[in-house]
């Protein structure tokens, strides 16, 4: 999987690309954000658009930073998720948890 | 050909690949791409190709962690039939104890939302159409039509 972080406006804006799955797709990203957060950042936009599949590792990494992040007085907000990513994530009934947006300046602009 | 419940017998299913593969999760990676690859030859629609392959991911997710304790020197094997008419069945089998399927929660409840693991299971009822644990519970058993 490849990871690319930008900060934008004190959010960190992370583009996903690959399958979010068991094993070294979920460590790095896991990582990044654990390193992220130990720098003090609380606001973070995943972008998903690249994501054709998530399985319920990846799910359990994003719902345990966005609980982390809201603790932290921030957030974790998905853009332009696939259409079978809302699916699997709408299954498991945590859709509803997140603030999913179209576009990356969009949930940017949210933090705000 | 039918079982009497209308649904297909395994007989009526043939063998389209028989992975052996060790429990880490680069194998895992391997195993769902190839069967990615199969049901894309075998022009399965992308919605339900993309059903099978978490299905599958989950399956061998489960007898890698759980099965095998992450130990990649024990075997999982996983086999995938098709029939004519573009069901499809996978077995993921493991050397573990097994568990009891019915004792596990449900993840939608609302003090479980938040926990970073025991989807998996659930996903696979949710995504494929029959489900079945021997009583051992080391093996599942898994149709989509």
């Amino acid at each position: 999987m490849d990871i690319n972080v930008r900060q934008r406006a004190q959010v960190q804006l992370i583009q996903l690309r690959g399958q979010l799955r068991l094993g070294p797709p979920v460590d790095e990203l896991r990582q990044t954000v654990e390193d992220a957060i130990a720098n003090g950042d609380n606001r973070f936009v995943i972008n998903l658009a690249d994501v054709p599949m998530i399985d319920s590792s990846g799910i359990g990494l994003l719902v345990r930073f966005l609980a982390s992040t809201k603790q932290r007085g921030g957030s974790l907000k998905l853009t332009q998720p696939s259409k079978f990513a809302v699916q699997t994530l709408r299954l498991v009934g945590v859709l509803n948890l997140f603030e999913v947006f179209d576009d990356d300046d969009e949930a940017v602009k949210s933090f705000a | 050909m039918l079982a009497e419940r209308g649904e297909p017998e395994d007989s009526a299913f043939s063998e389209m690949l028989d992975f052996s593969m060790p429990a880490n999760a680069e194998a895992i990676a391997r195993v769902v791409d190839a069967i990615a690859e199969t049901l894309t030859r075998l022009s399965i629609p992308e919605q339900k190709r993309l059903e099978v392959q978490l299905a599958v991911q989950e399956a061998l997710a489960n007898a890698v962690v759980h099965g095998c304790e992450n130990d990649p020197s024990k075997q999982v094997r996983c086999q995938m039939k098709s029939d004519p008419i573009g069901r499809i069945l996978i077995a993921v089998t493991d050397p573990g104890p097994g568990f009891s399927p019915n004792l596990l929660s449900d993840p939608k409840q609302g003090g479980t939302l938040y926990c970073d693991h025991g989807r998996g299971v659930y996903l696979i009822r949710q995504l494929m159409d029959k489900v079945h644990f021997t009583d051992r519970g080391n093996e599942i058993r898994m149709w989509k039509y």
